[in-house]
């Protein structure tokens, strides 16, 4: 394996090459990962995998027109006649006035203070990711309502990413995550459900210990047994925090500098606009220390920031990459690798009181299926959760569909958890949304 | 433009670099592909490797005591072109390059991989992988030896790879004009070209050295339409494993095209589908998502040793209504999904997996398969050599039935008639779903106003039975399916169908 400093130089040589052969501009990204997993079902390694591997790509720049390659084969001899190749492809590209490099933009932040990397996780013992992923799954089996388990997981990543540019901008980062996840089955006969829960951090000790993964998730799978379908109806529907995030997921798509210019987005025209409640607040914040989606630039060299998506219900700005940036006259958002930390600033209310406010609504807990349109909103996706009577839980529902459009959805969201905990990249907290047809029989 | 050849662009890459990698392999077994199967490069090399190399690397894996071993290497070159508001707005080429070395001991497997082909790297994975067994060597590695095969399932003479850049640009600009002319509102189009040729050579402890060169190809055109204030997206793909012939005379990027902006320029005005339960009709166009879901992954040998899919311990049991017969045949000529062999090396064939309603097989690779005791069918499939094979389908099929599709669709009242899909998604329990991203009402037998985005659920078991009438049409999809985080190609076909009750779901 090479060192970061044999790769830094390696890009620098693939630089001066592209130049040196006509390239106006060239910019090369290196990403090397080391993995290693653990998969344990009943009580046995099922799968353990451990393994490096490193990765180029370039982007080479003239009169406008732009090819890119990228290789696992890090010979320079391979990567010399590919940067060759992009050069005469390049050729037959259109000429587009927003095609250059990012302008040298220094990096304000010390990487240090963003918390990206965890010297444990290189050190953690083998024997000990073992042991982890076979206990949160003999906690889980002594669960009550277990049917068996679909398998438990650990697993670390190392990473190292590196940009080095011939506008003069050559910077790295290392990161690290680790997992630690179970899948569970309950139920009877052929009247059985699958549900599990895992948690990532990009410190080892801040992951959640197994003992509590491990009974989320028997709560998870247990309170789906028994599962009926409902009839067909409209009803206000409470989000699990997960269930936000995929919302969320969804709108960084509709907001992505892409989806705006190639109007493949229901907010394409939208900037500066009212398209959600006063109540909504969304962020992307690039510069949170520790957390999953937290880096200090993004695939264009660009530095990311905190960046208001809405703020008070209005569309503020777009994730915007350099070049999608200069075809809508805006400034870059550091969001070239899309969305970093995405989420809906929490609210008032705590989960109970939410569920205690409706009187007849769906809990939803998860979902199946793709469903999502960002031209136009629309959402329609397969549905589980737990059906609400008089403000508690009264039996669990399934194969049902939930279907509603994302600009609605934005301003019909009448309560906002307290519940954000940031542990996934996109993240949100419970929200009870007014109203979303229920599909069933 | 010579240098776009990627013969002799290959060529020059290995010469330069001093090690064969790539250069000669890459051109040997689908260039001689009239002789049918796959061959090593006429010197013997694996990879820049002897056969002595290859045995000692898979006696290492097997030191601690490790039932198998097992080598994958594996070269891919893949190049892209994306052409978007009448502009080629990049064009790029990939090499994907490495080995991953696999141990089985028992139902566990280990996994190593590198993308830096030296001796000492590949021990390095070796001894990863070893270590899921943790004695002494129990097994000696039997001497490999390559194996001929005549199956050839890729049919052109020169793989995509091999074209210059110009006749695909000139392809693409055909289709954004096609798109673009088909109707004015349309507003933006973008399409895509990509092309792939992946090499791959396997070698394991039972003596097996085989190889195989796989071409692909896919060209996508997405429209959008923009009608007052409305707007929505139509998609439409064409590929396979397909040369340039196919593109000039099979699929034509205008009916590439015109299929894309056909589908948004219908959506634009589309309404959403009544909220329901009722008879859902599904086209032969793209609607084998429902059997890639319904039935495919609940197949797959591995959802099935570990007892966790519905379809566990069936077999012999009816699971369908008697009309329904389904398949898996990996060797239909130049199909998306189609292989010469498996990622374990295994030739493939056609597998049936459910006769006249009875379930009569699964899909396996070499693990699942012993642990059935049943026979590895050619269904082991990687995404990369990053990942040990798992149990996957290819191209999997509903058969035929006797009715007309006009039929089927005068037999319905009332109900929702599905045309293309965004895809589906299934879990172990078999309740699954597929979202539609154009379908139409059926009203008195008759097909009439569009609609947009439903998702439909149900449970396999139940859906199965509830498929009452199959059309003597039939349609393919071109898909891509993701299990595990791996991701392959794949591709389904349906007559049309009708399925007499099914949720779906819309605006109550």
């Amino acid at each position: 394996m090479k060192t970061v400093k044999e790769l830094i130089e390696l890009s620098e040589q693939i630089v001066d090459y592209a130049r040196k052969k006509g390239a106006k501009e060239a910019q090369v990204i290196t990403s090397d990962s080391k993995n290693f997993s653990v998969a344990v079902l009943e009580g046995e390694i099922e799968e353990l995998k451990q393994a490096g591997s490193t990765s180029m790509s370039i982007q080479v720049i003239i009169d406008n027109k732009t090819a890119s390659c990228s290789s696992s084969d890090l010979k320079k001899e391979t990567l010399f006649k590919l940067v060759d190749g992009a050069i005469l492809r390049c050729k037959l590209s259109g000429e587009d006035p927003f095609n250059s490099l990012a302008k040298l933009m220094p990096i304000k932040t010390d990487i240090n203070t963003l918390k990206l990397y965890d010297p444990e996780v290189l050190s953690i013992p083998p024997e000990k990711k073992v042991a982890l992923a076979k206990e949160i799954e003999k906690i889980a089996l002594s669960a009550k309502g277990i049917r068996q388990s679909s398998g438990s997981s650990f697993g670390t990543y190392i990473g190292t990413y590196m940009i080095v540019n011939s506008n003069g901008f050559s910077s790295a980062f290392d990161t690290t995550s680790c997992s630690l996840g179970i899948w569970l089955q309950a139920g009877e006969g052929d009247h059985f459900f699958e549900d599990g829960w895992s948690d990532s951090n990009r410190f080892f000790a801040k992951l959640d210990d197994p003992e509590k993964i491990a009974n989320i998730a028997v709560d998870r799978v247990t309170r789906l047994v028994g599962a009926r379908k409902v009839k067909t109806q409209k009803v206000p529907v409470i989000l699990e925090p997960n269930m936000t995030s995929r919302i969320l997921g969804f709108l960084a798509q509709c907001v992505s500098g892409r989806s705006i210019y190639m109007k493949q987005s229901f907010l394409a025209d939208m900037h500066g606009q009212k398209i959600a409640g006063d109540n909504i607040n969304i962020i992307d914040n690039g510069l949170m220390p520790g957390l999953l989606g937290t880096r200090p630039f993004d695939s264009d060299a660009v530095p990311t920031q905190r960046t208001p998506v809405v703020e008070n219900g209005f569309l503020k700005n777009y994730l915007l990459d350099v070049y999608a940036a200069r075809k809508l006259n805006m400034e870059p958002t550091g969001n070239a690798s899309g969305a970093t930390n995405f989420y809906l600033e929490a609210g008032q209310h705590s989960p109970e009181n939410i569920i205690k406010s409706v009187d007849k609504g769906l809990l939803l807990t998860k979902t199946i299926g793709q469903g999502t349109v960002a031209t136009t909103g629309d959402i329609s996706t397969g549905a589980f959760g737990l059906w609400i009577e008089n403000g508690v839980p009264a039996y669990p529902v399934a194969e049902i569909t939930i279907s509603s459009n994302l600009g609605n959805l934005l301003k019909d969201v009448e309560m906002i958890g307290n519940d954000l905990d940031f542990r996934r990249s996109v993240s949100g907290p419970t929200i009870k949304v007014g109203e979303m047809t229920i599909s069933g029989v | 433009m010579d240098i776009i050849n990627r013969r002799k662009f290959l060529k020059n890459c290995g010469a330069g670099a001093g090690i064969i990698i790539g250069s000669s392999l890459l051109m040997s077994p689908l260039l001689s592909s009239c002789s049918g199967g796959g061959k090593l490069p006429e010197d013997g090399s694996i990879f820049g490797f002897s056969k002595e190399d290859i045995d000692k690397l898979l006696q290492i894996a097997l030191d601690k005591g490790g039932d198998f071993s097992e080598l994958y290497f594996e070269h891919r070159i893949s190049n892209n072109l994306t052409l978007e508001e009448d502009l080629i707005k990049n064009s790029s080429e990939s090499i994907s390059l490495g080995v991953g070395v696999r141990v089985l001991k028992g139902k566990q497997t280990g996994y190593g991989y590198t993308n830096n082909l030296t001796f000492d790297e590949i021990k390095n994975a070796a001894i990863a992988a070893a270590v899921i067994a943790t004695g002494n060597a129990k097994i000696k590695s039997i001497n490999v030896a390559e194996k001929a095969y005549k199956q050839q399932v890729y049919q052109m003479k020169k793989a995509l790879s091999e074209h210059e850049l110009k006749p695909k640009i000139e392809l693409a600009q055909r289709a954004n004009d096609a798109a673009k002319a088909y109707d004015s509102r349309i507003e933006k189009v973008s399409v895509n070209f990509g092309d792939e040729l992946q090499t791959v050579t396997i070698a394991n402890s039972d003596g097996l050295l085989i190889t195989d060169a796989r071409p692909q190809a896919r060209f996508n055109v997405v429209s959008t339409a923009k009608d007052g204030d409305k707007r929505s997206t139509g998609f439409h793909s064409g590929g396979g494993r397909v040369g340039m012939d196919y593109y000039i005379n099979v699929k034509t990027p205008e009916t590439i095209a015109k299929n894309s902006a056909e589908e948004a320029i219908t959506l634009v005005n589309a309404e959403n589908a009544p909220a329901g339960e009722y008879p859902v009709v599904l086209g032969e166009g793209q609607s084998g998502v429902m059997i890639h879901e319904a039935v495919g992954h609940p197949l797959e040998g591995d959802a099935n040793w570990k007892k966790q899919s519905i379809m566990a311990d069936k077999l012999g049991q009816m699971v369908a209504n008697d009309i329904v017969t389904i398949y898996d045949d990996a060797t239909i000529p130049d199909y998306r999904g189609s292989l010469n062999i498996d990622d374990e090396g295994t030739v493939t064939e056609n597998v049936m997996l459910i006769e006249k309603g009875k379930l009569v097989g699964y899909l396996n690779d070499r693990l699942s398969a012993q642990l059935l005791k049943l026979k590895a069918n050619g269904h082991g499939r990687r995404q990369s050599y990053r990942y040990p094979p798992i149990p996957r389908m290819n191209n999997t099929i509903l058969e035929k039935g006797n009715h007309s599709t006009e039929e089927i669709i005068s037999s319905v009242k009332k109900g929702f008639y599905a045309k293309t899909y965004q895809g589906g998604m299934v879990d172990n329990t078999g309740k699954f779903t597929f979202s539609v991203n154009l379908g139409y009402l059926i009203e008195d037998g008759k097909i009439t106003k569009p609609l947009k985005n439903a998702t439909l659920i149900g449970s396999n078991i139940q859906i199965l039975q509830n498929v009452d009438m199959i059309a003597n049409d039939m349609g393919f999809f071109l898909g891509t399916c993701g299990k595990a985080g791996q991701s392959v190609p794949v591709t389904a076909g349906t007559p049309t169908l009708r399925i007499s009750k099914m949720t779906v779901g819309g605006e109550a």
